[in-house]
């Protein structure tokens, strides 16, 4: 295989946790910094790129496929914020066809147009739909395509859920040359336990926090303008939260092959945690009496 | 882990559903998978095929399938297809073949079928995968399928026709003999007055499977064909018999004969009559076989390779006629007993094999060959290989056969036994006429001053021969 122009990032997380928002923010903030960056989108939503461009429509590589005709790859991109490349991978209606096989020929069509050769990015980024439900979806973890997955993922013990088995799949192809992990981003922190949740996590897998980001108001009014938080609110503490995050993504070399926990071993930590919770909810206080 | 099986004969689900349905007069299969699903089925056939469907290899109807279908689905697709073939090909009926592919897309077949006859098209569907079994099951769903979708689209006579049978189990290509076979079971129970419904070949079509509704019972001749007839005894009341093996002599034929008047309306004397022009028949050859045992051993020790009711019928011939040693059963299409099937034949395989094994691993069936002793092998042309090598003759009878041209041979009944005996014969008298021949030349070359010990040790006398001293002698 040629040698890999640019860094190459997945990031993977439990639908609705927040990837295409916290990953068009990192595309951002390192378009900001004066970085060529690509962000691809692997959802069949087709819907990653949405604020580095404006909501403007564009065509999704399979949409092209469908099509038949030969592909440019002006056809499937544009330019957004900070001229960042934007792509959708794009997929089949839901319930219909198959979208891992989907996600798997439009990474295969880019890089048969040569798009990273042409377009010679310092990082480009996947945004890779929820959980790796089945082989097409762990595609940009194999293969030599990215060499580092990030997973967004907030104390919930679901969005942790996703995480693991994103862990099990790295688990599984690091040793044939699949990508590694970098780290846990901690999305919609919110006061209180959550983060502590996170950090154990990621401490019982062998794994490490990339950022926190905290839940803020200034996500939410920048996507309703269609926006990254850098581009809308650039003078934000969010937009700094972003911009750190950026940064430690791009400079980080300490990649992992992480260690998931079993079905059971899940379930159990979690449940430590639901006591844990409920005691800090009805102020349990622990420890020895005489200690106290 | 894993086990390699080298020349694996079984095929899959949608090789025998295709295999099925193109043997049905009137019924036109359209395949939906990609191209090479089909273009398959007719390269591993090419030297056997009858095709009473009048559509198969290229000219079978298919989506071909290409990535976008995968992506993006391939039901409407196959509508386009199914709308084309209708128009340009006159089929009583059209049978939807699903393949891997379609199933794992999860495209939604019944729907798009529902649609179509809606429309007034006579289609039928069958979503069995390529990946969930060998083509046997392939033969045994798509039946059963057809069958369920039969009252949706012709008219089922509900009340029954008591002199009428349907016959399952005779596996269209599996048993190279099919449409033979069919014939002689059509033959034998003409002569009572019965009638049958065959479903496939010269004889049988698509209003065999609409009859099939108001036969008197269902006969069962091997584990494949215990599902259709499953799904008629629950949704007709048709009664079912389950028989052993296709019948193999005169006394087979009326035990089976016997059996059915159970069922269906036959008079015990036009059964007499028949059984005895039958025993005269078979009779009448039989000096000729006791002359050709005398003339020649046909006792020989075999080896028996090919599916499990064909494999226990040869064996039973062996037994009856030559008094034959069977060493090795080799059964290459089931297992002893499946929960999908009643049958358990093991015990009865047993008591007329020595050993009896299930595989259909070449090197496995090598092993056995060599580790049984035996004179003569009874398989398939996959083991040509092993017959020059091992230098046991083989006489072809199982799938596939590569050497031989079959359109309406029989290997049952009376008649399809005696055919039966004629090639095993032949084919023990041809061998050892090579045999004497080239021992007569090994010694008509040799030289007044060859050493009894140098001729020994080229090994022209010994009958402990290596295999590759006996091909540089005897070709």
């Amino acid at each position: 295989m040629a040698e890999k122009i640019g860094k190459h990032i997945a990031i993977y997380g439990k639908g609705g946790i927040g990837k295409s928002t916290t990953t068009s923010n990192i595309s951002a903030a390192l378009a900001e910094a004066g970085y060529r960056v690509i962000q691809i989108g692997c959802d069949p939503k087709s819907d990653s790129t949405n604020t580095l461009r404006g909501n403007n429509y564009l065509p999704t590589v399979l949409d092209s496929l469908r099509e038949g005709n030969k592909i440019h790859l002006d056809d499937i991109s544009v330019k957004g914020f900070g001229g960042v490349l934007c792509i959708e991978s794009g997929g089949p209606v839901p319930g219909v066809g198959c979208a891992g096989r989907g996600i798997n020929a439009a990474v295969n069509l880019l890089q048969e147009l040569n798009l990273f050769e042409e377009f010679k990015p310092d990082y480009v980024l996947y945004d890779v739909l929820g959980d790796v439900v089945c082989g097409g979806f762990a595609v940009p973890i194999r293969d030599g395509i990215t060499d580092r997955a990030y997973v967004v993922s907030s104390s919930d013990f679901m969005a942790l859920y996703a995480a693991n088995n994103l862990f099990k799949a790295i688990n599984k192809y690091a040793p044939t040359g699949g990508a590694k992990l970098g780290g846990v981003i901690a999305n919609s922190m919110k006061p209180g336990y959550h983060r502590e949740i996170v950090d154990d996590f990621v401490a019982k897998t062998g794994t490490s926090i990339a950022g926190y980001v905290n839940r803020s108001l200034d996500v939410q009014q920048s996507e309703l303008y269609g926006k990254t938080v850098i581009e809308a609110k650039p003078n934000s503490a969010q937009a700094d939260i972003y911009r750190n995050l950026a940064k430690h993504i791009a400079e980080n070399e300490d990649l992992v092959v992480p260690n998931p926990l079993g079905s059971t071993e899940l379930r159990d930590w979690a449940r430590t945690w639901g006591d844990r919770i409920y005691d800090i909810e009805n102020g349990v206080v622990g420890g020895v009496a005489e200690a106290i | 882990m894993s086990k390699v099986i080298e020349n694996p004969r079984s095929g899959c689900v949608l090789h025998g559903a295709l295999q099925t349905v193109q043997e049905i007069k009137g019924a036109i299969p359209v395949v939906h998978a990609n191209a090479g699903c089909g273009v398959i089925n007719q390269l591993v056939d090419s030297k056997s095929t009858s095709v009473a469907s009048g559509v198969s290899g290229v000219g079978i109807p298919g989506t071909v399938a290409q990535e976008r279908h995968v992506i993006f689905g391939g039901a409407s697709r196959l509508r386009e297809q199914i709308k084309n073939t209708a128009k340009i090909i006159n089929g009583e009926l059209f049978v939807i073949l699903n393949s891997c592919e379609s199933a794992m897309v999860g495209d939604d077949v019944d729907a798009m079928t529902r649609e179509i006859v809606e429309q007034g098209e006579p289609v039928v569907d069958t979503l069995g995968a390529g990946f969930n079994g060998n083509a046997y099951q392939g033969y045994e769903n798509v039946l059963v399928d057809i069958l369920k979708g039969i009252p949706g689209i012709k008219n089922v006579e509900e009340e029954k026709d008591t002199k009428l049978i349907n016959i399952f189990g005779i596996v269209p290509y599996k048993d190279v003999y099919w449409q033979g076979n069919l014939e002689e079971i059509k033959r034998i129970f003409e002569a009572v007055g019965l009638k049958v419904n065959l479903f496939f070949g010269t004889f049988g079509g698509v209003q065999d499977l609409v009859d099939a509704y108001k036969a008197s019972a269902s006969i069962v001749f091997s584990r494949w064909g215990e599902a259709p007839a499953k799904f008629l005894n629950d949704k007709a009341n048709i009664p079912v018999l389950n028989v052993d093996t296709l019948p193999v002599n005169v006394d087979e034929e009326e035990k089976l004969l016997r059996s059915v008047s159970q069922y269906a309306e036959v008079s015990e004397e036009d059964v007499d009559a028949f059984i005895e022009q039958e025993r005269d028949y078979q009779n009448s050859f039989i000096s000729q076989v006791v002359a050709a045992r005398n003339k020649n051993d046909l006792s020989k020790r075999v080896v028996i390779i090919g599916d499990e009711e064909q494999s226990y019928r040869y064996a039973k011939i062996l037994n009856d006629y030559f008094a034959a040693e069977v060493a090795s059963i080799v059964i290459v299409d089931a297992k002893a007993k499946d929960e999908l099937h009643e049958r358990n034949n093991s015990d009865i395989l047993n008591d007329l094999a020595e050993k009896v094994y299930y595989s259909q691993d070449k090197k496995e069936i090598e092993g056995i060959i060599k580790s049984s002793n035996a004179e003569l092998i009874l398989g398939s042309s996959l083991e040509k290989g092993l017959e020059e090598k091992l230098n046991i003759p083989l006489l072809e009878v199982s799938y596939p056969i590569y050497h031989s041209f079959i359109l309406n041979r029989a290997s049952v009944g009376t008649r399809g036994v005696l055919a039966f005996v004629e090639n095993y014969e032949s084919r023990i008298e041809k061998y050892e006429d090579a045999e004497k021949t080239s021992l007569i030349s090994s010694f008509k070359s040799l030289k007044a001053e060859d050493k009894w010990i140098d001729i020994s040790q080229r090994g022209i006398v010994s009958k402990d021969l290596s295999a590759s001293r006996r091909k540089q002698l005897y070709n």
